[in-house]
Protein backbone atom coordinates (compact mmCIF):
# COMPACT_ATOMS: atom_id res chain seq x y z
CA UNK A 1 0.00 0.00 0.00
CA UNK A 2 1.25 3.36 -0.91
CA UNK A 3 1.76 6.09 1.94
CA UNK A 4 -0.47 9.30 2.00
CA UNK A 5 1.56 11.78 -0.49
CA UNK A 6 3.07 14.31 1.65
CA UNK A 7 1.84 16.93 -1.13
CA UNK A 8 -1.26 16.67 -2.82
CA UNK A 9 -3.10 19.24 -5.20
CA UNK A 10 -6.19 18.62 -6.28
CA UNK A 11 -7.42 20.63 -9.45
CA UNK A 12 -5.50 23.66 -8.62
CA UNK A 13 -6.38 27.35 -10.17
CA UNK A 14 -5.56 30.65 -9.64
CA UNK A 15 -6.84 34.22 -11.96
CA UNK A 16 -6.29 37.81 -11.43
CA UNK A 17 -9.36 39.21 -12.38
CA UNK A 18 -10.61 37.41 -15.47
CA UNK A 19 -7.20 36.46 -16.59
CA UNK A 20 -6.70 32.91 -15.64
CA UNK A 21 -2.59 32.03 -14.87
CA UNK A 22 -3.09 28.49 -14.09
CA UNK A 23 -5.91 26.15 -14.18
CA UNK A 24 -6.71 22.11 -12.83
CA UNK A 25 -3.39 21.67 -11.81
CA UNK A 26 -3.48 18.37 -9.76
CA UNK A 27 -0.33 16.72 -8.77
CA UNK A 28 0.96 14.49 -6.02
CA UNK A 29 4.36 14.55 -4.65
CA UNK A 30 5.98 11.76 -2.57
CA UNK A 31 7.77 11.41 0.39
CA UNK A 32 11.37 10.88 -0.56
CA UNK A 33 11.13 11.38 -3.82
CA UNK A 34 12.93 14.49 -5.71
CA UNK A 35 10.28 16.21 -7.64
CA UNK A 36 10.94 18.93 -10.18
CA UNK A 37 7.47 21.21 -11.99
CA UNK A 38 9.11 22.63 -15.21
CA UNK A 39 7.73 24.86 -17.86
CA UNK A 40 8.80 27.79 -19.98
CA UNK A 41 8.60 31.05 -18.86
CA UNK A 42 5.42 32.71 -17.98
CA UNK A 43 3.86 28.82 -17.35
CA UNK A 44 2.65 29.73 -14.40
CA UNK A 45 5.27 28.43 -11.72
CA UNK A 46 5.35 30.80 -9.20
CA UNK A 47 1.88 31.67 -9.27
CA UNK A 48 1.50 27.96 -8.34
CA UNK A 49 4.50 28.51 -5.67
CA UNK A 50 3.02 31.55 -3.93
CA UNK A 51 -0.60 29.49 -3.91
CA UNK A 52 0.61 26.56 -2.61
CA UNK A 53 2.73 28.25 0.01
CA UNK A 54 0.53 30.50 1.78
CA UNK A 55 2.00 33.87 -0.10
CA UNK A 56 -2.33 34.32 -1.44
CA UNK A 57 -5.23 31.64 -1.56
CA UNK A 58 -5.63 29.97 -4.48
CA UNK A 59 -9.22 31.04 -6.58
CA UNK A 60 -9.87 27.39 -6.87
CA UNK A 61 -8.76 23.86 -5.92
CA UNK A 62 -7.36 22.43 -2.80
CA UNK A 63 -3.84 21.48 -1.28
CA UNK A 64 -3.18 18.66 1.30
CA UNK A 65 -0.24 17.88 3.19
CA UNK A 66 0.26 14.83 5.15
CA UNK A 67 -3.36 14.53 4.61
CA UNK A 68 -4.11 17.72 5.90
CA UNK A 69 -6.07 20.05 3.99
CA UNK A 70 -3.88 23.35 3.88
CA UNK A 71 -5.64 25.07 0.93
CA UNK A 72 -4.68 28.88 1.48
CA UNK A 73 -2.99 28.79 4.64
CA UNK A 74 -0.31 31.43 5.40
CA UNK A 75 3.33 30.77 5.55
CA UNK A 76 3.53 31.45 9.55
CA UNK A 77 0.74 28.19 9.70
CA UNK A 78 2.84 25.96 7.39
CA UNK A 79 5.99 26.53 7.91
CA UNK A 80 5.14 24.77 11.84
CA UNK A 81 3.92 22.21 9.88
CA UNK A 82 6.79 21.33 7.84
CA UNK A 83 6.25 22.87 4.98
CA UNK A 84 8.55 25.96 3.81
CA UNK A 85 9.72 27.39 0.73
CA UNK A 86 12.98 29.40 -0.87
CA UNK A 87 12.46 32.41 -3.15
CA UNK A 88 13.72 32.67 -6.80
CA UNK A 89 15.54 36.25 -5.97
CA UNK A 90 18.39 35.94 -2.91
CA UNK A 91 15.88 36.31 0.45
CA UNK A 92 18.39 36.67 3.00
CA UNK A 93 18.22 39.34 6.40
CA UNK A 94 21.77 41.09 4.11
CA UNK A 95 22.98 43.52 7.44
CA UNK A 96 22.71 40.46 9.96
CA UNK A 97 25.56 37.52 9.87
CA UNK A 98 25.70 34.51 8.48
CA UNK A 99 25.11 32.59 11.59
CA UNK A 100 22.28 35.10 12.83
CA UNK A 101 20.38 34.25 9.60
CA UNK A 102 20.47 30.97 10.57
CA UNK A 103 19.33 31.94 14.56
CA UNK A 104 16.37 33.79 13.28
CA UNK A 105 14.23 30.60 12.16
CA UNK A 106 15.65 28.75 14.89
CA UNK A 107 14.66 31.24 17.63
CA UNK A 108 10.94 30.84 15.77
CA UNK A 109 11.49 27.12 16.01
CA UNK A 110 12.20 26.97 19.38
CA UNK A 111 9.38 28.90 20.15
CA UNK A 112 11.33 31.81 21.78
CA UNK A 113 9.82 34.48 19.64
CA UNK A 114 8.75 36.40 22.95
CA UNK A 115 11.42 35.64 25.13
CA UNK A 116 12.69 39.75 25.73
CA UNK A 117 15.05 39.57 28.75
CA UNK A 118 17.02 36.30 27.83
CA UNK A 119 20.40 37.07 26.32
CA UNK A 120 20.65 35.38 23.11
CA UNK A 121 24.16 34.37 23.65
CA UNK A 122 22.99 32.22 26.66
CA UNK A 123 20.74 30.08 23.92
CA UNK A 124 23.78 27.40 23.47
CA UNK A 125 21.13 25.11 21.79
CA UNK A 126 20.30 27.49 19.03
CA UNK A 127 24.28 27.99 18.55
CA UNK A 128 25.08 25.20 18.29
CA UNK A 129 21.97 24.04 16.10
CA UNK A 130 22.87 26.83 13.98
CA UNK A 131 26.26 25.57 13.14
CA UNK A 132 24.87 22.19 12.37
CA UNK A 133 23.32 23.83 9.76
CA UNK A 134 26.03 25.75 8.97
CA UNK A 135 27.97 22.81 8.80
CA UNK A 136 25.43 20.72 6.59
CA UNK A 137 25.20 23.41 3.79
CA UNK A 138 29.25 24.22 3.75
CA UNK A 139 29.42 28.11 4.94
CA UNK A 140 30.24 27.40 8.49
CA UNK A 141 33.56 29.03 7.93
CA UNK A 142 31.67 32.34 7.22
CA UNK A 143 29.21 32.41 9.90
CA UNK A 144 29.77 35.66 11.49
CA UNK A 145 30.60 37.90 8.15
CA UNK A 146 27.66 40.19 7.37
CA UNK A 147 25.25 37.74 4.92
CA UNK A 148 24.84 40.40 2.69
CA UNK A 149 28.92 40.63 1.89
CA UNK A 150 29.07 36.63 0.48
CA UNK A 151 29.67 36.04 -2.76
CA UNK A 152 26.30 35.06 -5.21
CA UNK A 153 26.48 31.63 -4.85
CA UNK A 154 27.23 31.55 -0.95
CA UNK A 155 24.18 34.01 -0.16
CA UNK A 156 21.86 31.11 -1.96
CA UNK A 157 23.47 28.89 0.33
CA UNK A 158 22.29 31.11 3.32
CA UNK A 159 18.91 30.83 2.09
CA UNK A 160 19.24 27.30 2.14
CA UNK A 161 20.51 27.34 5.43
CA UNK A 162 17.56 29.60 6.49
CA UNK A 163 15.33 27.27 5.53
CA UNK A 164 16.70 23.76 6.37
CA UNK A 165 17.26 25.38 10.09
CA UNK A 166 13.37 25.12 10.56
CA UNK A 167 13.71 21.05 10.19
CA UNK A 168 10.96 20.73 7.58
CA UNK A 169 9.60 17.61 5.84
CA UNK A 170 9.20 19.39 2.60
CA UNK A 171 11.17 22.14 0.99
CA UNK A 172 9.46 23.75 -2.19
CA UNK A 173 12.80 25.55 -4.03
CA UNK A 174 11.95 28.04 -6.44
CA UNK A 175 14.75 27.89 -8.88
CA UNK A 176 17.36 27.46 -6.56
CA UNK A 177 20.19 28.17 -9.52
CA UNK A 178 18.81 31.00 -10.90
CA UNK A 179 22.16 33.31 -11.92
CA UNK A 180 24.49 30.56 -10.58
CA UNK A 181 27.33 29.75 -12.63
CA UNK A 182 28.43 26.74 -13.48
CA UNK A 183 30.40 25.63 -10.71
CA UNK A 184 27.73 27.44 -8.50
CA UNK A 185 25.04 25.78 -9.70
CA UNK A 186 27.04 21.74 -9.41
CA UNK A 187 27.68 22.53 -5.58
CA UNK A 188 23.95 23.14 -5.21
CA UNK A 189 23.04 19.64 -7.10
CA UNK A 190 25.29 18.28 -5.51
CA UNK A 191 24.11 19.52 -1.86
CA UNK A 192 20.41 18.96 -2.66
CA UNK A 193 21.20 15.30 -3.06
CA UNK A 194 23.26 14.78 -0.46
CA UNK A 195 20.59 16.53 2.37
CA UNK A 196 17.74 14.25 0.39
CA UNK A 197 20.21 11.56 0.80
CA UNK A 198 21.62 11.81 4.41
CA UNK A 199 19.13 13.90 6.03
CA UNK A 200 15.94 12.57 4.19
CA UNK A 201 14.39 16.24 3.47
CA UNK A 202 11.83 15.84 0.50
CA UNK A 203 12.44 18.50 -2.24
CA UNK A 204 9.96 19.82 -4.72
CA UNK A 205 11.54 22.68 -7.36
CA UNK A 206 11.26 24.42 -9.92
CA UNK A 207 13.80 25.08 -12.53
CA UNK A 208 14.37 25.76 -16.11
CA UNK A 209 18.14 25.03 -16.48
CA UNK A 210 17.22 21.08 -17.69
CA UNK A 211 20.71 20.05 -16.78
CA UNK A 212 19.63 20.55 -13.00
CA UNK A 213 16.24 18.98 -13.39
CA UNK A 214 17.13 15.76 -15.11
CA UNK A 215 20.39 15.29 -12.46
CA UNK A 216 18.51 15.67 -9.66
CA UNK A 217 14.80 15.09 -10.28
CA UNK A 218 13.28 11.68 -10.32
CA UNK A 219 9.41 12.56 -11.01
CA UNK A 220 8.70 15.23 -13.60
CA UNK A 221 5.97 17.91 -13.79
CA UNK A 222 5.25 19.48 -17.21
CA UNK A 223 3.64 23.32 -16.74
CA UNK A 224 2.59 24.87 -19.99
CA UNK A 225 0.00 27.75 -20.68
CA UNK A 226 -1.11 27.42 -17.17
CA UNK A 227 -1.60 23.32 -17.32
CA UNK A 228 -0.15 20.48 -16.89
CA UNK A 229 0.32 18.48 -20.24
CA UNK A 230 3.18 16.12 -19.26
CA UNK A 231 4.77 14.12 -16.44
CA UNK A 232 6.82 10.89 -15.58
CA UNK A 233 10.20 9.89 -14.87
CA UNK A 234 13.08 11.86 -16.79
CA UNK A 235 13.71 9.67 -19.35
CA UNK A 236 9.55 9.70 -20.33
CA UNK A 237 9.66 13.35 -20.24
CA UNK A 238 12.46 13.51 -22.19
CA UNK A 239 11.40 11.92 -24.98
CA UNK A 240 7.34 13.51 -24.43
CA UNK A 241 6.83 14.97 -28.11
CA UNK A 242 4.22 17.80 -26.58
CA UNK A 243 6.70 18.80 -23.81
CA UNK A 244 9.14 19.32 -27.05
CA UNK A 245 6.46 21.20 -28.52
CA UNK A 246 6.21 23.30 -25.72
CA UNK A 247 9.80 24.24 -25.41
CA UNK A 248 9.86 24.45 -29.14
CA UNK A 249 12.23 21.56 -29.52
CA UNK A 250 14.72 23.38 -27.99
CA UNK A 251 16.12 22.89 -24.03
CA UNK A 252 14.69 19.34 -23.26
CA UNK A 253 17.80 17.68 -25.08
CA UNK A 254 20.08 19.64 -23.46
CA UNK B 1 33.83 40.57 14.44
CA UNK B 2 32.51 42.37 18.00
CA UNK B 3 32.80 40.44 20.84
CA UNK B 4 30.68 40.87 24.22
CA UNK B 5 32.42 41.16 26.88
CA UNK B 6 30.09 41.43 29.90
CA UNK B 7 32.74 42.81 32.50
CA UNK B 8 33.75 45.73 30.61
CA UNK B 9 29.68 46.67 29.92
CA UNK B 10 29.09 46.45 33.55
CA UNK B 11 31.58 48.55 34.53
CA UNK B 12 31.80 51.19 32.37
CA UNK B 13 27.46 51.75 32.56
CA UNK B 14 28.55 51.49 36.43
CA UNK B 15 31.39 54.29 35.96
CA UNK B 16 28.65 56.50 33.61
CA UNK B 17 26.36 56.33 36.20
CA UNK B 18 28.24 57.64 39.03
CA UNK B 19 29.77 60.37 36.96
CA UNK B 20 26.45 61.73 36.52
CA UNK B 21 25.17 61.23 39.83
CA UNK B 22 28.01 63.62 40.77
CA UNK B 23 26.77 66.53 38.28
CA UNK B 24 23.93 68.18 40.26
CA UNK B 25 26.87 68.40 43.16
CA UNK B 26 28.78 69.90 40.80
CA UNK B 27 26.93 71.87 38.15
CA UNK B 28 25.16 74.88 38.50
CA UNK B 29 21.56 74.52 38.78
CA UNK B 30 20.43 75.69 35.51
CA UNK B 31 22.53 73.22 33.77
CA UNK B 32 21.27 70.27 36.54
CA UNK B 33 17.71 70.75 34.62
CA UNK B 34 19.18 70.97 31.09
CA UNK B 35 20.96 67.17 32.01
CA UNK B 36 17.69 66.12 33.62
CA UNK B 37 15.66 66.71 30.14
CA UNK B 38 18.19 65.71 28.32
CA UNK B 39 17.95 62.47 30.27
CA UNK B 40 14.10 62.61 29.61
CA UNK B 41 14.06 62.95 26.34
CA UNK B 42 17.09 60.63 25.75
CA UNK B 43 15.14 57.96 26.78
CA UNK B 44 12.11 59.04 24.34
CA UNK B 45 14.12 58.82 21.76
CA UNK B 46 15.68 55.75 22.70
CA UNK B 47 12.23 54.34 22.79
CA UNK B 48 11.19 55.80 19.56
CA UNK B 49 14.32 53.91 17.66
CA UNK B 50 13.40 50.86 19.37
CA UNK B 51 10.61 51.49 16.44
CA UNK B 52 13.24 53.29 13.96
CA UNK B 53 16.27 51.25 14.53
CA UNK B 54 16.12 47.50 15.20
CA UNK B 55 12.14 47.09 13.75
CA UNK B 56 12.80 49.48 10.91
CA UNK B 57 9.10 51.33 11.16
CA UNK B 58 9.35 55.39 11.31
CA UNK B 59 6.84 56.55 13.95
CA UNK B 60 5.68 60.37 13.42
CA UNK B 61 3.35 59.64 16.55
CA UNK B 62 5.55 58.88 19.61
CA UNK B 63 4.50 62.16 21.61
CA UNK B 64 0.69 60.92 21.35
CA UNK B 65 2.30 58.15 24.19
CA UNK B 66 4.35 60.79 25.82
CA UNK B 67 1.71 62.23 25.81
CA UNK B 68 -0.90 59.85 27.14
CA UNK B 69 1.85 59.31 30.32
CA UNK B 70 2.24 63.05 30.85
CA UNK B 71 -1.71 62.99 31.04
CA UNK B 72 -2.17 60.17 33.40
CA UNK B 73 0.56 61.17 36.15
CA UNK B 74 -1.23 64.84 35.79
CA UNK B 75 -4.63 63.20 36.42
CA UNK B 76 -3.65 61.16 39.01
CA UNK B 77 -1.91 63.68 41.26
CA UNK B 78 -5.03 65.87 40.54
CA UNK B 79 -7.09 63.21 41.97
CA UNK B 80 -4.94 63.17 44.88
CA UNK B 81 -2.50 60.59 44.22
CA UNK B 82 0.52 61.11 45.74
CA UNK B 83 3.01 58.13 44.75
CA UNK B 84 5.60 58.32 42.48
CA UNK B 85 5.65 55.01 41.68
CA UNK B 86 2.66 54.13 41.34
CA UNK B 87 2.82 57.87 38.75
CA UNK B 88 5.25 56.01 36.57
CA UNK B 89 3.18 52.63 36.71
CA UNK B 90 0.26 54.61 35.87
CA UNK B 91 1.59 56.42 32.82
CA UNK B 92 3.88 53.12 31.65
CA UNK B 93 -0.20 51.26 31.75
CA UNK B 94 -1.77 54.19 29.99
CA UNK B 95 1.07 54.31 27.28
CA UNK B 96 1.42 50.58 26.67
CA UNK B 97 -2.91 50.54 26.41
CA UNK B 98 -2.48 53.32 23.94
CA UNK B 99 -0.23 51.87 21.65
CA UNK B 100 -2.30 48.59 21.76
CA UNK B 101 -5.42 50.12 20.25
CA UNK B 102 -3.39 52.50 17.71
CA UNK B 103 -0.84 49.97 16.82
CA UNK B 104 -3.17 47.17 16.26
CA UNK B 105 -4.08 49.37 12.38
CA UNK B 106 -0.39 50.86 12.27
CA UNK B 107 1.36 47.61 12.02
CA UNK B 108 -0.17 46.56 9.37
CA UNK B 109 1.24 49.08 7.37
CA UNK B 110 4.80 49.72 6.17
CA UNK B 111 6.89 53.15 5.72
CA UNK B 112 5.31 55.99 4.53
CA UNK B 113 2.07 54.65 5.01
CA UNK B 114 2.68 53.52 8.87
CA UNK B 115 4.87 56.86 9.38
CA UNK B 116 1.36 58.80 7.89
CA UNK B 117 -1.06 56.35 10.14
CA UNK B 118 0.76 57.18 13.65
CA UNK B 119 0.96 60.34 12.45
CA UNK B 120 -2.86 60.76 12.49
CA UNK B 121 -3.25 58.89 15.66
CA UNK B 122 -0.99 61.20 17.27
CA UNK B 123 -3.13 64.18 16.13
CA UNK B 124 -6.32 62.46 17.21
CA UNK B 125 -4.91 62.17 20.51
CA UNK B 126 -3.49 65.62 20.59
CA UNK B 127 -7.25 66.71 19.92
CA UNK B 128 -8.92 65.22 22.87
CA UNK B 129 -5.94 66.48 25.03
CA UNK B 130 -6.98 70.03 23.69
CA UNK B 131 -10.58 70.16 23.48
CA UNK B 132 -11.90 67.50 25.95
CA UNK B 133 -11.91 70.65 28.13
CA UNK B 134 -12.97 69.04 31.52
CA UNK B 135 -10.93 66.25 32.04
CA UNK B 136 -7.03 68.27 30.50
CA UNK B 137 -8.08 71.46 30.69
CA UNK B 138 -7.66 72.29 27.16
CA UNK B 139 -5.11 74.56 25.61
CA UNK B 140 -4.00 75.32 29.09
CA UNK B 141 -3.05 72.09 30.44
CA UNK B 142 -3.11 69.98 33.50
CA UNK B 143 -1.00 71.94 36.22
CA UNK B 144 0.45 69.34 39.03
CA UNK B 145 -0.40 71.11 42.12
CA UNK B 146 1.98 68.75 44.39
CA UNK B 147 4.28 66.99 43.39
CA UNK B 148 4.88 63.21 45.17
CA UNK B 149 7.30 62.83 47.83
CA UNK B 150 9.83 60.01 48.11
CA UNK B 151 10.41 58.50 51.48
CA UNK B 152 13.84 56.94 51.61
CA UNK B 153 15.52 55.48 54.22
CA UNK B 154 13.28 57.72 56.93
CA UNK B 155 14.07 60.97 54.88
CA UNK B 156 11.86 63.01 53.00
CA UNK B 157 12.54 63.48 49.82
CA UNK B 158 11.03 66.42 47.89
CA UNK B 159 10.76 66.20 43.99
CA UNK B 160 11.23 70.05 43.96
CA UNK B 161 14.51 70.27 44.21
CA UNK B 162 16.06 69.82 40.88
CA UNK B 163 18.84 67.17 42.41
CA UNK B 164 16.50 65.29 43.80
CA UNK B 165 14.33 65.08 40.30
CA UNK B 166 17.82 64.91 38.58
CA UNK B 167 17.92 61.45 40.86
CA UNK B 168 14.93 60.33 40.32
CA UNK B 169 15.23 60.77 36.72
CA UNK B 170 18.50 59.08 36.18
CA UNK B 171 17.26 56.16 38.17
CA UNK B 172 14.07 55.63 36.73
CA UNK B 173 15.93 55.85 32.65
CA UNK B 174 18.87 53.76 33.50
CA UNK B 175 16.36 50.78 34.96
CA UNK B 176 14.54 51.96 31.06
CA UNK B 177 17.79 51.72 29.02
CA UNK B 178 18.36 48.46 31.05
CA UNK B 179 15.75 46.86 29.88
CA UNK B 180 16.28 48.14 26.65
CA UNK B 181 19.53 46.69 26.45
CA UNK B 182 18.06 43.24 27.49
CA UNK B 183 15.66 43.47 25.20
CA UNK B 184 17.71 44.47 21.95
CA UNK B 185 20.05 41.77 22.36
CA UNK B 186 17.23 39.10 23.39
CA UNK B 187 15.80 36.50 21.11
CA UNK B 188 12.58 38.91 20.68
CA UNK B 189 15.35 41.89 19.44
CA UNK B 190 17.10 39.31 16.71
CA UNK B 191 13.82 38.96 15.21
CA UNK B 192 13.10 42.97 15.10
CA UNK B 193 16.16 43.05 13.36
CA UNK B 194 15.33 40.65 10.87
CA UNK B 195 11.85 42.24 9.93
CA UNK B 196 13.93 45.27 9.59
CA UNK B 197 15.80 43.73 7.20
CA UNK B 198 13.33 41.02 5.34
CA UNK B 199 10.29 41.11 6.77
CA UNK B 200 8.77 38.76 3.59
CA UNK B 201 11.38 36.45 4.28
CA UNK B 202 10.60 36.42 8.22
CA UNK B 203 7.07 36.02 7.49
CA UNK B 204 7.93 32.54 5.28
CA UNK B 205 10.11 31.39 8.04
CA UNK B 206 6.60 30.99 10.01
CA UNK B 207 7.04 34.48 12.13
CA UNK B 208 3.52 35.92 12.66
CA UNK B 209 5.78 39.69 11.59
CA UNK B 210 2.78 41.69 12.41
CA UNK B 211 2.26 40.64 16.64
CA UNK B 212 5.94 40.74 16.81
CA UNK B 213 5.73 44.44 15.56
CA UNK B 214 2.87 45.31 17.99
CA UNK B 215 5.24 44.02 20.40
CA UNK B 216 7.78 46.32 19.16
CA UNK B 217 5.34 48.94 19.66
CA UNK B 218 3.68 48.65 22.72
CA UNK B 219 6.64 48.33 24.68
CA UNK B 220 8.26 51.74 22.74
CA UNK B 221 4.49 53.20 24.05
CA UNK B 222 5.19 52.23 27.35
CA UNK B 223 8.33 53.30 27.58
CA UNK B 224 7.11 56.49 25.93
CA UNK B 225 4.78 56.52 28.48
CA UNK B 226 7.15 56.35 31.19
CA UNK B 227 9.16 59.61 29.43
CA UNK B 228 6.14 62.12 29.46
CA UNK B 229 4.87 60.60 33.39
CA UNK B 230 8.67 62.37 34.15
CA UNK B 231 8.61 65.28 32.10
CA UNK B 232 5.23 66.22 33.42
CA UNK B 233 6.48 65.88 37.04
CA UNK B 234 9.62 67.92 35.49
CA UNK B 235 7.42 70.71 34.25
CA UNK B 236 4.69 70.55 36.88
CA UNK B 237 2.29 70.24 34.44
CA UNK B 238 1.27 68.15 31.36
CA UNK B 239 0.13 69.99 28.16
CA UNK B 240 -1.51 69.19 24.82
CA UNK B 241 2.01 70.44 23.23
CA UNK B 242 3.68 67.50 24.44
CA UNK B 243 1.21 65.21 22.12
CA UNK B 244 1.81 67.47 19.28
CA UNK B 245 2.96 66.33 15.93
CA UNK B 246 5.79 69.12 16.41
CA UNK B 247 6.80 67.27 19.78
CA UNK B 248 7.49 63.90 17.57
CA UNK B 249 9.56 65.27 15.29
CA UNK B 250 11.41 65.57 18.29
CA UNK B 251 12.98 62.41 18.94
CA UNK B 252 13.02 61.67 15.37
CA UNK B 253 15.70 64.50 14.78
CA UNK B 254 17.58 63.54 17.90
CA UNK B 255 17.82 59.73 16.64
CA UNK B 256 19.03 61.02 13.09
CA UNK B 257 21.76 64.03 14.78
CA UNK B 258 22.99 60.75 17.26
CA UNK B 259 22.59 57.62 14.54
CA UNK B 260 19.68 55.24 14.82
CA UNK B 261 21.76 52.34 14.21
CA UNK B 262 23.54 52.46 17.77
CA UNK B 263 22.07 51.97 20.58
CA UNK B 264 23.14 55.12 22.36
CA UNK B 265 22.75 57.31 19.29
CA UNK B 266 19.48 58.60 20.47
CA UNK B 267 20.78 59.75 24.10
CA UNK B 268 23.61 61.58 22.68
CA UNK B 269 21.20 63.20 19.72
CA UNK B 270 18.97 64.73 22.71
CA UNK B 271 22.09 65.45 24.55
CA UNK B 272 23.57 67.27 20.89
CA UNK B 273 19.93 68.50 20.65
CA UNK B 274 19.86 70.79 24.21
CA UNK B 275 23.22 71.22 23.78
CA UNK B 276 22.44 73.32 20.52
CA UNK B 277 19.70 74.97 21.82
CA UNK B 278 21.35 76.55 24.76
CA UNK B 279 24.25 77.94 23.03
CA UNK B 280 22.18 79.01 19.65
CA UNK B 281 19.30 80.80 21.84
CA UNK B 282 21.95 82.89 23.45
CA UNK B 283 22.77 84.36 20.21
CA UNK B 284 18.91 84.18 18.53
CA UNK B 285 15.53 83.91 19.26
CA UNK B 286 15.22 81.84 15.99
CA UNK B 287 17.45 78.47 16.82
CA UNK B 288 15.49 76.43 14.84
CA UNK B 289 16.69 77.96 11.59
CA UNK B 290 20.20 76.96 13.00
CA UNK B 291 18.91 73.62 14.06
CA UNK B 292 18.77 72.97 10.12
CA UNK B 293 21.41 74.68 9.02
CA UNK B 294 23.40 71.89 11.34
CA UNK B 295 20.86 68.81 10.70
CA UNK B 296 21.05 68.60 6.71
CA UNK B 297 25.26 68.34 6.59
CA UNK B 298 24.73 65.77 9.28
CA UNK B 299 21.72 63.70 7.17
CA UNK B 300 24.13 64.19 3.59
CA UNK B 301 27.68 63.51 5.27
CA UNK B 302 26.75 61.49 8.03
CA UNK B 303 23.69 59.35 7.64
CA UNK B 304 24.82 57.11 10.55
CA UNK B 305 24.58 60.16 12.59
CA UNK B 306 27.20 61.69 14.98
CA UNK B 307 27.56 58.65 17.32
CA UNK B 308 26.96 56.34 14.45
CA UNK B 309 29.72 57.89 12.38
CA UNK B 310 32.45 57.80 15.34
CA UNK B 311 31.86 54.22 16.11
CA UNK B 312 32.67 53.14 12.83
CA UNK B 313 35.19 55.83 12.52
CA UNK B 314 37.06 53.56 15.91
CA UNK B 315 36.22 50.25 14.49
CA UNK B 316 37.78 50.43 11.36
CA UNK B 317 40.90 52.22 12.90
CA UNK B 318 41.60 49.48 15.44
CA UNK B 319 40.09 46.71 12.95
CA UNK B 320 42.80 48.60 10.46
CA UNK B 321 45.95 47.80 13.27
CA UNK B 322 47.70 44.20 12.76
Amino acid sequence: MRDVPILKIENLGHSYGKYLVIQDISLEVDSGEMTALIGPNGAGKTTFYNTVTGRFPPTRGRVHFNGKEITGFPAHKLVPMGLIRSFQITNIFPKLTVIENVLVPLVLHYRKGYSFLRALTGEKKLYRNAEEVLDKVGILESAHRPAGELAYGDKRLVEMAIVLARNPKLVMLDEPTAGMNPEETERMIYLIKELAERFGTTFFLTEHDMKVVFAVATQIYVLHQGGLIAQGDPETIRIDPKVREAYLGGSVND
Amino acid sequence: MKTYKPAATIFSSLAALALLSACPFVLPTYWTLILTEILIMGLFAMSFNLLLGYTGLLSFGQAGFFGVGAYATALFISKGGSSLFLCLVISLAAGAAAAVVIGYFCVRRDEIYFAMITLAFGMMLYTVAHSWIELTGGSDGLPLMTLPSLRLFGMELSLYSPTNMFMIVLLVTAVCIFFLWRLVRSPFGLLLTAIRENKQRLSFVGAGVQNLRLAAFVIAGALAGISGCMFSLFNSMAAPDFLHWGFSARPVLMTILGGSGIFFGPMLGAAVFFGLEQAITNITQNWMFFLGLILTPVVIFFPKGILGTLVDYLFKKTKGKP
